[in-house]
């Protein structure tokens, strides 16, 4: 390498001083060509030159090098670590936090608890979530106080030195349970039931009454973690004429800015977000975490502070997929035709609301499947429980009724004789069928691709 | 990591010595794969740590006049790639293939295995079906003593705060013997057993000979399960007799039931995976 | 303590407490960011270096254990002249998205690959067994180990 170095240095040619630099690819040059170049606009359901081919990314190659800058590679003269206490406990009343020994230790530059932040709650649909808990401790991974010192090391053990009293309160952890008048409130004043949907479609009592067979079960999935290979990670600037820069792996950055500026209680102009690579998002970053915790360290230190979530974090704090329990009845007619669907969501939001309302109205648009229904009725819960927050996650609530419909569709299918593809097709959506909210449908090719698929793994030979 | 102090002794007497000078306060490193994990994760300093990953002699794989000496600090890998191993002990390439995945399994070391004594260690199953010896070492020298009373309890082996294990020994009479390993686990990478099995055994006259029957993650400790195998002993070699005995093995262990796998689950596994590694062992036999 | 290692052929000296890993002192002390923190604790592959030519999580090896030893970094893989096949095969295939996981993924493929030129998809699955992809793009990372091995036994032309 040594050689190569001098070679070029010594007698290159400007031509070969570009080659050099071109293997290199610093900065990242995506080549041109590798891109699909036909843009002819393609006829209806014909394949767009897109498919099938190969397309690098524009990041790709420095991914590969390693050169790929994420907020943990990155490094600011005077930068700090601050590391996040949780509770540990997952209902209680806060009675007293004491952060004195913390603050005393050698390298400790500042701590910061619940009542220093500015406007304490956030999240996209309700501000029902604090930075840091302040009185309540609403599930084991709440963050109780933050501590920025000089390494990481000395930040983790400042966590340890503070002393926090906490009485502890009932909690509840089953949806269901929850949904009882009788049980403990998550947040105190009124239902843990926090948003409630309804689809209602033809008269579902009457189609039952139609019915030649009805079936009902039960059917729940659990929580899931996103998991990004890259943790939660930020880094907060607060300067000298009182602006906040936040380089973060936040995934919407405006919504952030909103959420931001609200709980510091600054004007959103002040606040300035760089959005850098993201090593894997899922759904799991879209909203802030410990933004609003590092910049108030910042302001008070004066100096850049780094926030990066350890694995543990990432799982007992960062939001997770919802875990439903849903109950499926249908009423079928002696040919396997659905006459009759009565379905009811209970959707385990977890401490906080974060997206649950819009998880839920997806599931409960998508809870029949792409079935035609005369007769619906669906009811959708979202309920609070002592547990990590459930938030966006790829499918946004699809995922959780898909699994319980179409097992759903396969006793049916067992029970009635029926091969379960030509359940499906009798059953299936077809050009110009509305959707359970009345939405009329086109390019409707459900059919077409179960027939396809089923051509193609030889669902005939492999059904018998 | 709380702060420690780190000791790199040159050899094994070094080691010991280091040992029996800062001792109680004093933790062995080998592989890390497992110990690491710990240290980053315990509120109390070690003390000091004895690095034992690179002294020669606990990495040597040598045939002696007992038996296989396998050193203490061999890797799993270096496990895979030994020639001895692969004549002699070939079920230890395939239980070594199941541990972790190649980075772990690259610095993972038998001898870490052994001592980190969790009851799901995948070495541990095929070495006490093949009546393997440890050698213990301390300030006032070595004890040979059997495999099984090596290991104490969950994460407990007999090892004393001084002491070092330097090697496993497979006993001459059962090189070449007929043994399976099978481990179930939730995938085939990365994943802790939820039971796993190793049986050896001869095959003499039809009839069946010193046969080893040994579970692990069913008990405290990796197990034998001596009654399954006294139903088999001396009986002419038959699939009714080995279903029995996968039967009785189930009633000698006492698996726990957790979020892994239920009790039921594992009991089936008990009786499914004695019944697989005793019918290997009898299909290697044939072979030979 | 102080720790003396050869990094990507050139001699390093550091010096840092003993309780540094490698992946930290890589990270903080002599600025080779490649190797992520993933985990931490040996189970996602984000850390993997290659030390004494062997594939090893460096979360999980002490800084005073890599004294006096050889570390193999994904910086230390692209020279002037090229970049590594394996890199190259990663970018033309799109095998990293979000590319956290990439420089573990091939550094753990370069080892198998040294070691055996002309893996089966079996034996680059089961090599890959500790590198953890959650954008979920095995298909396309296990397609360009094995082009990049064919390129490199000239089995096929670089593109």
């Amino acid at each position: 390498m040594e050689d190569n170095v001098k070679v070029a240095e010594r007698d290159a040619t400007l031509e070969e001083m570009r080659e050099i630099d071109d293997n290199l690819r610093l900065p990242a040059v995506p080549d041109q060509v590798s891109y699909p170049i036909v843009t002819d606009t393609p006829e209806a359901r014909t394949q767009t030159p897109a498919v099938g081919q190969r397309a690098s990314r524009p990041d790709g190659r420095l991914h590969g090098l390693g050169q790929t800058k994420y907020i943990d590679d990155m490094y600011f003269p005077g930068m700090i670590h601050a590391k996040i206490k949780r509770s540990g406990i997952s209902k209680a009343r806060i009675k007293s936090i004491d952060v004195s020994e913390a603050e005393k230790m050698p390298g400790v530059m500042a701590t910061l608890i619940g009542k220093e932040i500015p406007i304490n709650s956030f999240g996209p649909s309700y501000q029902d979530q604090p930075v840091i808990a302040d009185e309540m401790v609403f599930h084991a991974g709440d963050a109780v106080a933050a501590v920025a010192a000089v390494t990481e090391q000395l930040a983790q053990d400042a966590l340890e030195k503070i002393k926090i009293d906490y009485e502890p309160l009932d909690p509840v952890y089953d949806p269901i349970e929850a949904m009882k008048e009788s049980a403990p409130q998550v947040h105190e004043g009124g239902s843990n039931i926090y948003a409630t949907k309804v689809i209602q479609k033809g008269d579902v009592e009457q189609g039952f009454k139609d019915a030649y067979r009805i079936y009902e079960n039960t059917f729940s999935t659990q929580m899931v973690e996103h998991v990004p290979m890259e943790p939660h990670a930020s880094i907060a600037d607060w300067d000298g004429n009182g602006r906040v820069t936040l380089h973060s792996s936040l995934g919407r950055i405006t919504l952030g800015r909103a959420d931001i500026s609200r709980t510091l209680d600054i004007p959103i102009n002040r606040v300035r977000i760089i959005a850098t690579v993201v090593g894997g998002n899922f759904g799991g970053k879209n909203e802030i975490t410990t933004e609003p915790i590092l910049a108030l360290l910042s302001k008070k230190t004066g100096r850049p502070v780094k926030g990066i979530y350890t694995r543990e974090d990432e799982f007992i704090s960062s939001t997770t997929r919802h875990p439903f329990v849903m109950d499926y009845k249908t009423g079928v007619d002696k040919d396997g035709q659905i006459v009759a669907r009565k379905v009811r969501l209970v959707c385990d939001g977890g401490a906080y609301c974060s997206w649950s309302e819009t998880t839920l109205g997806k599931a409960c648009i998508l809870s029949a499947g792409p079935y035609n229904i005369e007769n619906l009725y669906v009811e959708a819960f979202a309920v609070y429980t002592n547990k990590t927050m459930t938030g966006a996650m790829r499918g946004f609530g699809a995922p959780q009724v898909c699994f319980a419909y179409e097992s759903h569709m396969d006793d049916i299918a067992v029970d009635l004789g029926i091969d379960p593809l030509e359940l499906r097709m009798r059953n299936a959506f077809h050009e110009g069928s509305a959707s359970p909210t009345g939405q009329v449908l086109q390019s409707v090719v459900v059919k077409d691709s179960l027939e396809m698929a089923a051509d193609r793994f030889g669902w005939e030979e492999w059904s018998k | 990591m709380k702060p420690f102090d780190f000791v790199k002794p040159d050899d094994q007497e070094a080691a010991i010595s280091a040992l029996a000078a800062h001792s109680p306060n004093v933790r062995i490193l080998a592989g890390g794969t497992d110990y690491l994990v710990e240290l980053k994760h315990v509120s109390q300093s070690p003390g000091t740590v004895v690095d034992v990953s690179q002294i020669a002699e606990l990495k040597g794989i040598e045939e002696t006049e007992d038996g296989l000496r396998i050193g203490a600090g061999v890797t799993h890998s270096a496990i895979m790639a030994d020639p001895l191993i692969e004549k002699h002990v070939p079920a230890m390439i395939h239980a070594a293939h199941t541990i972790g995945a190649v980075q772990t399994r690259n610095l993972g070391t038998l001898g870490g295995n052994l001592v980190t004594c969790v009851p799901s260690m995948d070495s541990g199953p095929t070495l006490v079906a093949l009546d393997a010896e440890v050698t213990v070492a301390g300030p006032d020298g070595s004890r040979r003593i059997p495999l099984t009373e090596f290991f104490v309890g969950p994460r407990k082996t007999i090892l004393a705060p001084h002491e070092l294990l330097i090697d496993v020994i497979i006993p001459k009479r059962n090189l070449g013997k007929p043994t399976n390993f099978y481990k179930f686990g939730l995938r085939k990478g990365q994943a802790l057993a939820l039971v796993n099995a190793a049986s050896s055994l001869w095959v003499e006259d039809g009839k069946f000979k010193d046969v080893r029957i040994s579970l692990g993650a069913v008990s405290p400790v990796v197990v034998r399960a001596p009654k399954a195998e006294a139903v088999l002993e001396g009986k002419p070699v038959s699939d009714d007799l080995i279903s029995e005995a996968g039967k009785i093995a189930v009633t000698e262990c006492n698996p726990i039931d957790d979020f892994r796998a239920s009790l039921d689950y594992r009991r089936d596994l008990i009786d499914v995976l004695t019944r697989r590694t005793l019918q290997a062992a009898v299909e290697i036999a044939a072979q030979e | 303590m102080d720790v003396t290692l050869t990094v990507n052929g050139e001699e390093k000296s550091v010096s840092v407490p003993p309780e540094t890993t490698l992946l930290r002192l890589l990270r903080d002390d002599l600025n080779l960011t490649g190797a992520k923190i993933g985990c931490d604790v040996g189970d996602c592959g984000a850390c993997t270096v290659i030390m004494d030519g062997i594939a090893v999580n460096s979360c999980l090896v002490l800084a005073g254990q890599a004294g006096g030893r050889s570390v193999e970094t994904i910086e230390g893989l692209a020279d002037l002249d090229a970049y590594h096949p394996l890199q190259k095969n990663f970018e033309d295939l799109g095998s990293l998205q979000c590319g956290f996981c990439g420089p573990g993924m091939i550094l753990t493929a370069k080892q198998l690959l040294d070691d055996n030129p002309n893996p089966s998809k079996e034996e680059i699955q089961d090599a890959l067994a500790g590198n953890l992809c959650r954008c979920t793009g095995y298909t396309k990372i296990v397609e360009a180990v094995a082009d990049a091995a064919a390129e490199m036994r000239g089995d096929k032309q670089a593109a």
